[in-house]
């Protein structure tokens, strides 16, 4: 008994072109699917399809096929019926969360089915034990971290006791060490004898599991379906993010020799001839009342410097930058910025010379117009017309949406959204570009080209042009983004700058790497192990093609 | 920034009573407040507040900015009062005035004249502490009110299962607004936007508002759709529910609702009969 989809095909209401072709797959019992795709592939209107949500809640789309849930045809069931077969984890715990408390919250489905107080309360139990939640249980959901939400929301799921857990996107907000733990989880499960569903395109993550059934979509088709060694032979390294090894051996056996994708910018040490631009003096942070938060932070941000802030989630990433744009005032020592404490410039003052890209796009995108999206900025800060319109050109282009100046950004992807985001920053022509979380909530490939374009606009040079900026700061907690994209990394643990210094350098040192919780990567593996000490850490395409011309060499 | 509730568990009286118990109460002690104006009466009932605060166990730290604005407000609210007299009218003609003072200037032909009189000061007085108790039995709710039980307080006060775990979720999303907002005012600020700087007029005001205000509803609308989506695939709505937590009245909690209704019938009647209108010495 499994969960067998055979010829399923859906388009949504209003839409023309389908969102799954004629999908057939079936997923057993005992065994972790990965299925991986890039955005818009379907991945989440087939979990839909499967936990009935299509065609239940959305409506009017046109669905044919069949769904076999466990023997039971699940067009005939009802939602509360499949909820006992089938467990879905949407995308984001945060926003799937009902219940104020993490026990009402375990409990929630089973209040639903209207069982008795003693069985829910048995349950609750059992299922935070299942998954080495008990601590949590009275705390208030809206204090737990990221982590400890997915697994909240994931018990939630559980004590329903379904036969089969759906998991949309578990790692996307999720630090490597939490991200591990959940699938972890997923793996106990499984050999519990669940059937366990994961979509996600941070593979090499879920690849760690050791995945029975690997399937890979793309535009609403099944690509591939059989194991895991075969979804890496099959899939397109420039679409997807492979581990290493693999990568660079798919580059190596390219008959092209076509040059690598990305070539890395300055080293971080060319910037020190500069005067600073931030310049961060013993820094201490704390919020009202509460403990200390950040510790004697000191660093200087310089032209021609790319950092990467890493870190797990909740170490301060985000409270020590926010000081960098005065939206954070140091609660001892001071921030200067261009050689002026912060202290006494406001946050429009700072945003001549700081740019500050929040996470969410949602939460700053506003206007009708993109074209008015990006003027709100530079028209604050007091730039005159013309400028502005000049900039809005550039500031499109760099983020590779050319001709949307007339869309409306609340109906662009997520992807876009955060791109308008950026460029409505862009506009107000900073010095520093900081960015907070750049890549969630983007596939690879979309990723990738855009940090290519992001950082390529860096411009130490004394002749700044309209459009590039003379330093970059993002905060993640992709080790690979940083290796791949930094000339500087910042690790942060527990509001304490850890390490500062060129990736090659710092991430060699493994007893740092076991401070700072940084899991090491198979790109990180790969580079230390082909480069030689104090060479400039690269991309594993880039590996392939060096690897390649030191073997001609040779 | 709001960073949750504020409640905590409290072993005080408060606490241990049952929520409706206290609905009760502060409905009764709410609508009693109303009926007067004698000062000597509200005296009374600040004193009860005074006495209700202290069995809330609350300290200072936790609580201390929130009473610095009740009072703040209230001050201020009884200092127009004062100087104007607004709303005077409808319980003296007659005025004693103890001091007069007027401004050395003219305004359209108009000389501003304050003056204070007794029955300004008392009225003002009554004000003040009509407004405290008001404001101050309503800041002990989310100190004291365990969020968890909101919504099978509804579900007992006899509202249908949607509708009072949708109350419930209301509850659930207050913290996450005030989140989503401090997160919009700091994204919209690092672009050089200013809530302070005056500039338009009114529709101008109002457009201002618009970079807070869209973001904010547009996430509470897409959260909301989430979450409809969350609790359909966890089986809500399809049979009558049970709630984990439930109510029951204990002895104290009858006690509470007869007091309450007590209090409530006594302040209607001495209100009836003319006690406790507007006083002056």
């Amino acid at each position: 008994m499994s969960i067998v989809v055979s010829h399923l095909s859906y388009a949504y209401r209003s839409h023309t072109e389908q969102a799954l072709h004629d999908v057939s797959a079936e997923f057993r019992p005992r065994e972790v699917t990965l299925i991986a795709g890039a955005s818009g592939c379907g991945k989440t209107t087939l979990i839909r399809c499967i936990n009935g949500l299509i065609p239940q809640s959305y409506t009017g789309g046109q669905l044919s096929g069949q769904i076999m849930l466990f023997g039971q045809d699940n067009s005939k069931l009802k939602l509360a019926d499949i909820s006992q077969l089938v467990g879905t984890v949407l995308q984001g715990p945060e926003r799937q969360i009902v219940a104020t408390e993490v026990n009402g919250e375990i409990a929630f489905g089973l209040e639903n089915l209207g069982l008795a107080r003693e069985e829910i309360r048995s349950r609750i139990q059992h299922t935070a034990a299942l998954l080495h939640i008990e601590p949590l249980l009275g705390r208030q959901t809206f204090l737990l971290s990221d982590g400890e939400k997915q697994k909240v929301a994931l018990a939630g799921v559980l004590a329903m006791r379904p036969r089969a857990i759906l998991l949309d996107e578990p790692l996307a907000s999720l630090d490597p060490e939490s991200g591990h733990e959940t699938l972890s989880v997923m793996r106990e499960l499984a050999d519990a004898g669940i059937a366990v569903v994961i979509i996600e395109h941070r593979i090499e993550d879920v690849l760690d599991i050791k995945p029975e059934h690997c399937v890979y979509m793309s535009a609403g088709r099944v690509i591939y379906d059989g194991d895991a060694r075969g979804l890496l032979d099959a899939a397109d390294w420039r679409e997807m993010k492979l581990p290493a090894p693999v990568i660079i051996r798919k580059v190596r056996a390219e008959k092209s020799t076509t040059a690598p994708v990305f070539q890395p910018a300055l080293r971080g040490g060319d910037s020190a001839r500069y005067t600073p631009l931030i310049e961060y003096q013993r820094v201490g942070f704390r919020y009202d009342d509460g403990p200390e938060v950040l510790h004697d932070a000191t660093f200087a941000v310089r032209p021609g410097d790319i950092i990467a802030v890493i870190g797990p989630n909740g170490a301060g990433k985000t409270t020590l930058l926010k000081h960098a744009i005065g939206l954070n005032r140091p609660t001892r020592g001071r921030v200067l910025i261009n050689q002026q404490d912060s202290a006494k410039l406001s946050v429009a003052q700072i945003a001549r010379t700081v740019g500050y890209v929040f996470q969410s796009p949602s939460h700053m995108l506003f206007a009708p117009t993109v074209r008015e999206e990006l003027s709100f900025g530079p028209h604050n800060i007091g730039l005159d017309p013309r400028t502005i319109e000049a900039n809005i050109t550039y500031a499109l282009s760099a983020v590779s949406l050319p001709d949307s100046a007339n869309l409306a950004p609340l109906a662009l992807s997520f992807g876009q959204q955060k791109r308008i985001s950026i460029a409505s920053i862009l506009t107000m022509n900073p010095r520093v570009l900081v960015m907070d979380e750049p890549t969630t909530g983007q596939d690879y490939a979309s990723y990738t080209h855009f940090m290519n374009d992001i950082v390529s606009r860096v411009n130490a040079g004394a002749d700044r042009k309209a459009g590039f900026y003379e330093a970059l700061i993002f905060i993640t907690h992709d080790l690979d983004l940083g290796i791949t994209y930094a000339n500087r990394i910042i690790a942060v643990v527990d509001g304490i700058i850890v390490a500062d210094g060129a990736p090659e350098d710092i991430l060699r040192d493994q007893a740092l790497l076991m401070r700072s919780h940084v899991r090491a990567t198979s790109l990180l593996q790969a580079n230390t192990s082909l480069l030689g000490r104090g060479m400039r850490f690269m991309p594993a395409a880039s590996l392939a093609g060096m690897t390649r011309v030191l073997d001609d060499n040779a | 920034m709001i960073t949750g509730w504020q409640y905590k568990p409290r072993a005080t009286l408060l606490q241990r009573l049952d929520p409706r118990a206290r609905l009760a109460f502060y409905f009764c002690f709410l609508f009693s407040v109303f009926m007067f104006w004698d000062v000597r009466v509200l005296a009374g009932f600040l004193a009860l507040t005074i006495v209700v605060i202290r069995c809330a166990g609350l300290s200072w730290r936790e609580t201390g900015r929130a009473w610095l604005l009740v009072l703040g407000f209230t001050s201020f609210y009884g200092l127009v009062t004062l100087f104007t007299g607004q709303v005077g009218r409808q319980f003296y003609q007659t005025e004693h005035v103890i001091a007069s003072w007027q401004a050395p200037l003219t305004l359209f032909g108009w000389q501003p004249v304050i003056s204070i009189s007794t029955e300004r000061i008392y009225l003002a007085l009554s004000q003040f502490a009509r407004v405290v108790d008001i404001a101050a039995m309503t800041v002990l709710i989310p100190y004291t009110f365990d969020p968890a039980l909101y919504g099978i307080t509804f579900r007992r006060l006899g509202l249908p299962d949607k509708l009072a775990f949708a109350l419930d979720l209301t509850m659930r999303f207050v913290p996450s607004l005030g989140r989503d907002f401090a997160m919009t005012m700091d994204a919209q600020k690092a672009r050089g936007y200013e809530l302070e700087r005056r500039e338009g007029g009114l529709l101008g005001q109002v457009r201002k508002l618009a970079p807070l205000l869209v973001p904010v509803i547009i996430h509470s609308i897409i959260n909301g759709e989430e979450i409809t989506d969350a609790m359909d695939l966890r089986a809500f709505g399809t049979r009558p529910r049970t709630w984990l937590r439930d109510l029951r009245f204990a002895p104290r909690d009858y006690a509470v609702v007869a007091l309450s209704f007590t209090m409530l019938a006594v302040s209607a009647g001495a209100s009836l009969l003319g006690y406790g209108r507007f006083w002056t010495p």
